[in-house]
């Protein structure tokens, strides 16, 4: 495949929705190879497992049959789903993994057989790897699972001895290794732009560009960030990418920064994590880091 | 976990150098895609589609944007597979995209090969889409242009499913047997 560095291979393959990138060096060439193929199948596999898009997923099948009887699950969506809940928990329901219905609704997300009753986090039990809705309702992890899932990438490549490398899922990104990467961020909205972000070594980043990615919702444009509260539409030309241990929580942690600004500051270090909110003023873009550090 | 933020605490964010966003990834060389595919293929021999093939398959499944490059795959037992190169339409300009089938038809692998971006006015602008014309593999990627560690870019990739769905067809009804 194509090198972009004399010790470096660079694939890209489409899951999830997105472009996912794999970049990987620092061994020999059969097993960055093989490596590279191994992040890739780890992607391939929560893919399968917790599409939202897809109706033959395990998550589909979940919501289908959750609310009539406890479901075993597989280890990926038991992981899943304790940190969805663990997050919904810790912020009061501003992220919550049930907003499913409300993203169908606006057509971003395949319908649900039966129209889902006004649910909430609260209605998903999970005990002992089974799974029980309260009453029938949408899990979707889209954000987080595609966040899991490089995660699951960056560790199976690193287990096949991958000393550095990077897996991009459409901006969900992981970098490890000894060198540090800058890592640019493009906003979303009419004012899109490309800014250097960070430099990561070992870390995971997500961002949330909600201006730049609306659909026509009856007439009015949507975002894809539903506000669990009033399950609308959140209407912001916000950019929040947020830097953390993982790349799963990283992509969480994004929507309720964009949801509650400065006010998510204590969550976001309680993650070990850090995060940027970028506001369009006036030709420009105003940044804000949490929790707040000395300018 | 080791970062550094590059975005001031309080104040205003510096552009990347290009402020007009254009991103452009190459990833494989159709050579590179065949013999990742098929490393035992003895040769791979090109395939004429018949035209009437293809406008059949546009009416079920949607026009073809590029003629797919098809090459049937030989290897020591006979027809091993398939390899066909083609192009989709992303958010504006091209993807191109390689799926392998073996001889059942089955899915391989499906790569892209060469992934092209513009945002914003500069699709409006001859010379930046000029940029992307004539590129193969072998041209060096531009950091400042390349989608390598941009975070918040959602790359479609919804079309290339389409794509790969008109293939199928074709391998279906034209290629199969």
């Amino acid at each position: 495949m194509a090198e972009v560095a004399n010790d470096e291979v660079r694939r890209a393959q489409n899951w999830l929705g997105t472009l996912v990138e794999i970049r990987a060096g620092g061994a020999a060439r059969n097993a960055l190879d093989d490596g590279v193929a191994a992040g890739f199948a780890a992607i391939a596999a929560i893919h399968r497992a917790l599409s939202g898009h897809a109706a033959d997923s395990e998550l589909a099948a979940l919501n289908r049959h959750a609310a009539h009887a406890p479901q075993r699950v597989s280890e990926h969506l038991r992981r899943v789903l304790a940190c969805a809940l663990d997050l919904a928990r810790a912020s009061a329901g501003v992220f919550d993994p049930t907003v499913g219905g409300a993203l169908s609704a606006l057509g971003y997300l395949p319908p649900p057989r039966e129209p889902p009753a006004p649910a909430s986090w609260r209605d998903v039990e999970l005990r002992d790897g089974r799974v029980r809705f309260a009453r029938p309702l949408t899990l979707d992890f889209d954000g987080i699972a595609k966040g899991y899932a490089v995660d699951c990438a960056m560790t199976a490549m690193r287990a096949r001895g991958i000393a550095h490398g990077c897996v991009n899922a459409g901006g969900d990104l992981r970098v490890w290794g000894a060198a540090a990467e800058t890592v640019h961020v493009r906003t979303g909205g009419p004012q899109g732009a490309l800014l250097p972000l960070a430099t990561l070594g070992d870390a995971a980043v997500a961002t949330s560009a909600y201006g730049g990615q609306r659909r026509s919702s009856g007439g009015r444009y949507a975002t894809p960030l539903i506000d669990p509260r009033s399950a609308l539409p959140v209407m912001s030309t916000r950019t929040v990418s947020v830097i953390a241990p993982t790349c799963m929580v990283a992509d969480a942690l994004t929507k309720i920064v964009a949801l509650s600004g400065a006010r998510a500051a204590r969550l976001v270090a309680a993650y070990g994590a850090s995060a940027a909110i970028l506001t369009p003023t006036r030709g420009r873009w105003r940044c804000t880091t949490l929790p707040r550090r000395a300018a | 976990m080791r970062y550094e933020w590059l975005i001031p605490a309080a104040g205003f964010a510096a552009l990347a150098p290009q402020a007009q966003v254009a991103l452009c990834a190459e990833y494989a060389s159709v050579d590179a895609a065949q013999r990742k595919a098929f490393p035992e293929a003895t040769a791979f021999e090109p395939v004429i589609v018949a035209p009437e093939a293809k406008a059949a398959i546009a009416r079920d499944a949607g026009r073809f944007v590029v003629d797919p490059k098809v090459w049937r795959v030989r290897g020591a037992a006979g027809t091993q597979g398939w390899f066909i190169v083609d192009e989709v339409v992303g958010k504006q300009e091209l993807i191109t995209y390689a799926l392998a089938l073996d001889a059942a038809g089955t899915v391989v692998a499906l790569d892209i090969l060469v992934y092209r971006e513009t945002h914003g006015d500069a699709i409006r602008l001859p010379a930046w889409r000029g940029q992307f014309t004539g590129k193969r593999a072998s041209d060096p990627v531009r950091l400042d242009t390349d989608i390598r560690n941009v975070s918040g870019a959602t790359l479609s990739c919804r079309h290339v499913t389409e794509g790969v769905r008109r293939l199928l067809l074709l391998h279906e009804r034209a290629l199969r047997g």
